[in-house]
């Protein structure tokens, strides 16, 4: 519900205007019944300012802070697409809180229907809050980054932040519910199985013993690198039940008689990479999304839905809830690819071409991930961030990508998100890390938790 | 006073936490009472110290152990030691503790509730610690000897924090609930690692607790209390739980059948599940309609829950809004930071007929992002049902960190005085004078206070109900042990009355129904005897 001022009531001070209009458009009798809503300027009638900015803050960060590996960057940015929008659901009427969708978790603050809330600088404090929690380890300079962008937001966004219309107590009061957001998602997401299985606050756990046996994944040339994150698969997922829920299809029986069918495909994959055009070389390289180096896979979806919230002018309501379902997709879809790369364990091709077809092969293009090979994880997330992007922008949208720009690689223009996601799944093939059926594995599972994504309740 | 919205130039004048309470036209304001701090006059001397562990907990008991009629104070300290205090105050003068010696010394003692575990008429008393729970038998004349063994309770080297008791039907022993916070082995990720309570029942001897039953799932519970939550006869565990540190948990509440398994109300029987940082319990059928709301204290999420319907289910929707009972932040100081809340208790603190609410507020050490100076509540209720502030006007917006606490009739005047346990400071006790002075204390409206007896090992007759007719409407009580933050009270009922010079009582024993009514004058202590009737109580 939209709350209007009375305009007979010629307040000189927005604040008490404010409260007037609390007091006297919500009966108390009346909203106490319903799902309260804060009385002030609706979520959907402010930029997405406040978000964009939060949001390149979170990809830069992702490639600049240690241990931000792919299933990692996905939590952060699904948890940070979550708070910003539960911290402003309160002022998108007809929109419902997540908690009861969510696994394991019932229940979240609500705003006290009788205080407006300015809601860009609810969603600037619950996104600096998350920020800093999500990357604790981040550098010195990052961490002062986020304080900056913090207190300068405001002054950027002058249009969002009226001094005129948003006053201190408000100011106060919002700032301290966007952080009493943040901390009640975190304390959720500590919860997880993610938040202690990386980096700086990795808790002991048994050691991981990869499965022996025929077919089996081992660890891969060059690095010969531990497998990463192998409990990954076990941590809770947004709306997945499990990391079990949306099984890929099973992969071909592992065979090195040259009739099989995973023989052909071991030979399509030495095939293809070995004689990989210019074009598809730098296919590879565009989705290659390495940590370190780039924000991710997640970020690099993450990135082209900001992008397209900001050319459009997109609410702060559109973005809030666009970067939710997105980033929780794409987290899920991690979950999702791990439970089945670490329960199949599949060998990756360079392992199996070595072994059955040549054995001085590697590919040329870049280094095998150190984890198993069935499904594609990049099959898997980008097919999950297309199925969401498509339902928000549209299925046929062409959009422009400019995540890679400023490595000259970009920008780079596509007919659709689908058309995105495949390119992005069958570079991996082009680079010789993946085999064709895992790469079209990864999609139907992807395909199926963007679909569970979407089926949340956003409006009751 | 009496505030109208009539006037929007005053209305503009005020403060928005002012509004909140002033909706509704043509409600009298309710009479405030005024406090008076007598801490060092009265002796009282503690001060709860601790690091990570005793970062909750913080309880203090009430509980007459030498039949003076006026409660003693014994006041858990954390690492310090626990000290009793005899109560030595005046009869409607200033307020006197003196520590004594009494078995109760304690170290790493957290919260304590007095009951009558072995029916002899002496109050015993459970102490919550950071290690094994101790129970003392009372012995008489204020002395206690530990009793754990003797009755058959194990304990083992958890974090105990919450505590309730019930008699279960047919028990002449008494049914014990203890609750438990994180696994102490695991401080460097305390997520997820929340331990289960207990359960201890009577062994069939019925002079012993048989071996404990595993509460499995425990969700870091910092508040339990065994409420009859439908008035249809079966107590029911409440339990509130700190979703800080639990993984998929939830508030909760278990079914105790007798001769059954405690089980959880599950959402197929209508429960709804709620996580908050849950710290506190108060009950009390703030609506009149017979059934007992509950109050759960949380971080700036307070929640007054109501039952639905007539409590066929266990659904309940959240009235806190409603009833202006949110308390979310601080009213005064300007600390605009959120409120982080712990004890809570519904009592009547100006004798107008209508259950206040007391909470007890306090930052968890030093976190940034909730308040530091944030006062304890007084929050009165007012004649339509919603409540307002009062803390700072009755002088009890203390602004230390606030833990437990109780309103207990401190020195036999009728009027509610206050305790409140402050982490890393000092305790503080409170006189009501009414609307007096601390040198002319003067009555506010009129009282009564119960206590109640039955034979049989449940003497409190703890699961009682009271009903108080004021003429013109029914206040009604339950009688229970638990609730709160770690804080508990054995002894008077105590009912204010408004105006009411005379009124009638009835009781609802356990597993029974109502008694016939009984007519007293009001503003004097009277014991309910289930055999002799009712008799009026003077002090010796």
């Amino acid at each position: 519900m939209r709350i209007l001022l009375p305009p007979v009531l010629g307040c000189s001070f927005r604040a008490i205007c404010f409260a007037m209009a609390a007091v006297f458009l919500h009966p108390v009798n009346a909203v106490a019944q319903t799902q309260p809503v804060a009385a002030s300027r609706t979520a959907d009638t402010f930029s997405s300012g406040v978000a964009n900015e939060w949001f390149s803050l979170a990809i830069q960060l992702v490639q600049q802070t240690p241990g931000f590996s792919p299933p990692v960057a996905s939590r952060a940015l699904g948890y940070l697409g979550l708070t910003l929008y539960e911290s402003i659901v309160p002022g998108m009427p007809g929109y419902t809180s997540l908690a009861g969708q969510l696994n394991e978790l019932s229940s979240l603050p609500w705003a006290q229907p009788d205080e407006p809330l300015h809601w860009p600088t609810v969603a600037n404090a619950s996104m600096a809050t998350m920020t800093r929690m999500m990357f604790s380890n981040a550098s010195a300079e990052n961490k002062a980054r986020i304080d900056l962008l913090e207190r300068n937001l405001p002054l950027k966004y002058g249009q969002d932040f009226d001094p005129t219309s948003v006053t201190p107590d408000i100011t106060n009061r919002s700032e301290t519910f966007g952080k009493l957001m943040a901390m009640a998602i975190m304390t959720w997401a500590r919860t997880d199985g993610g938040h202690e299985a990386w980096g700086p606050i990795r808790r002991s756990r048994e050691n991981y013993v990869p499965p022996s046996g025929t077919g089996r994944w081992s660890a891969t040339p060059p690095a010969f690198a531990p497998p990463l994150l192998p409990w990954w698969g076990e941590n809770r997922p947004f709306v997945l039940k499990s990391g079990k829920e949306c099984p890929a299809p099973p992969p071909p029986a592992y065979s090195e008689e040259t009739n099989s069918a995973f023989y052909k495909d071991a030979q399509e994959v030495y095939r293809v990479s070995n004689q990989a055009t210019q074009e598809q070389r730098q296919f590879a390289l565009y989705w290659a999304d390495d940590p370190g180096k780039t924000p991710t896979p997640a970020g690099h979806w993450a990135y082209i839905a900001n992008d397209l919230l900001k050319m459009g002018k997109a609410s702060l309501a559109v973005a809030a809830e666009t970067q939710a379902r997105l980033n929780m997709a794409m987290a899920d879809a991690f979950v999702a690819g791990w439970a089945t790369k670490y329960a199949v364990s599949l060998l990756r091709p360079v392992t199996y071409v070595q072994v059955v077809i040549d054995s001085n092969w590697v590919p040329t293009l870049m280094a095998t991930p150190p984890f198993p090979e069935y499904p594609s994880g990049h099959s898997v997330q980008s097919s999950a961030a297309a199925t969401v992007l498509g339902k928000v922008f549209g299925a046929e949208t062409s959009f422009t990508d400019n995540t890679h720009n400023d490595r000259g690689w970009g920008p780079r223009t596509f007919k659709s998100f689908k058309a995105a996601a495949d390119e992005a799944a069958i570079s991996r093939m082009y680079a010789g890390i993946h085999f064709g059926f895992g790469i079209e594995g990864g999609k139907v599972q992807g395909q199926c938790v963007g679909a569970k994504i979407l089926a949340l309740k956003f409006k009751p | 006073m009496r505030i109208r919205v009539r006037n929007l130039s005053h209305v503009v004048l005020a403060s928005i936490t002012a509004l909140q309470g002033a909706v509704a036209a043509d409600v009298p304001a309710p009479a405030i009472p005024r406090f008076v701090e007598e801490t060092d006059s009265a002796g009282l001397q503690s001060r709860f110290e601790g690091e990570v562990e005793f970062m909750v907990g913080g309880g203090v008991a009430t509980f007459d152990c030498d039949s003076d009629g006026l409660p003693e104070v014994y006041v858990t300290a954390g690492v310090n030691k626990a000290k009793f205090y005899r109560n030595g105050s005046t009869r409607g003068g200033p307020l006197k503790l003196k520590e004594e010696r009494s078995g109760l010394e304690l170290t790493n003692a957290i919260g304590a509730y007095p009951l009558d575990v072995d029916g002899d008429g002496q109050t015993d008393l459970v102490v919550l610690r950071v290690g094994e729970i101790e129970v003392f038998r009372g012995l008489g004349a204020c002395k206690f000897e530990r009793a754990g063994e003797k009755w058959g309770l194990s304990s083992s080297n958890a974090w105990h924090t919450a505590f309730s008791a019930t008699w279960e039907r047919g028990q002449n022993w008494p049914t014990l609930a203890v609750g438990t916070y994180v696994d102490r082995s695991k401080p460097d990720f305390p997520w997820g690692s929340c331990t289960p309570g207990s359960l201890m029942r009577p062994a069939s001897s019925g002079k012993q607790f048989a071996p404990a039953v595993a509460l499995t799932p425990g969700y870091c519970a910092l508040s339990m209390l065994f409420t009859d939550w439908n008035h249809k006869g079966e107590p029911a565990l409440r339990v509130s739980n700190d979703r800080e540190f639990y993984k998929g948990g939830q508030e909760q509440l278990w079914k105790l059948s007798p001769g059954q398994a405690p089980a959880l109300y599950t959402e197929a029987q209508g429960w709804k599940p709620l996580q908050i940082w849950g710290m506190g319990i108060a009950s009390h059928d703030v609506d009149g309609d017979g059934l007992p709301e509950v109050f759960l204290t949380s971080m700036a999420d307070n929640k007054l829950q109501k039952v639905e319907g007539d409590g066929g289910r266990p659904t309940f929707s959240d009235m806190a809004y409603k009833r202006g009972v949110t308390a979310h932040r601080p009213y005064v100081g300007g600390d605009i930071h959120p409120s982080t809340a712990w004890h809570a208790q519904f009592a009547d603190v100006n004798h107008d007929g209508l259950a206040d609410l007391f909470i007890v507020k306090g930052n968890v050490s030093t976190m940034p992002d909730f308040a530091t100076l944030d006062p304890n509540n007084l929050l009165l209720q007012q004649t339509d049902g919603r409540f307002v502030e009062a803390g700072q006007q009755a002088g009890v917006a203390s602004f230390r960190r606030g833990r437990g606490g109780m309103l207990a009739d401190l020195n036999g005047d009728g009027l509610l005085d206050m305790l409140v346990v402050n982490r890393w400071d000092k305790a503080q006790v409170w006189r009501n004078v009414g609307t007096g002075t601390a040198e002319k204390p003067l009555p506010m409206g009129h009282w009564l206070q119960l206590r109640l007896k039955q034979p049989g090992g449940n003497r409190d007759a703890i699961g009682a109900w009271v009903e108080v007719n004021l003429g013109d409407r029914v206040i009604r009580q339950e009688l229970t042990i638990g609730g709160g933050h770690a804080s508990g009270h054995l002894g008077w009922m105590h009912f204010g009355l408004g105006q009411a010079n005379t009124v009638k009582f009835r009781v609802q024993w356990p597993f029974e129904d109502w008694g016939p009514w009984q007519t007293v004058q009001a503003d004097g202590f009277y014991l309910m005897d289930k055999e002799a009737g009712v008799s009026a109580w003077r002090a010796p």
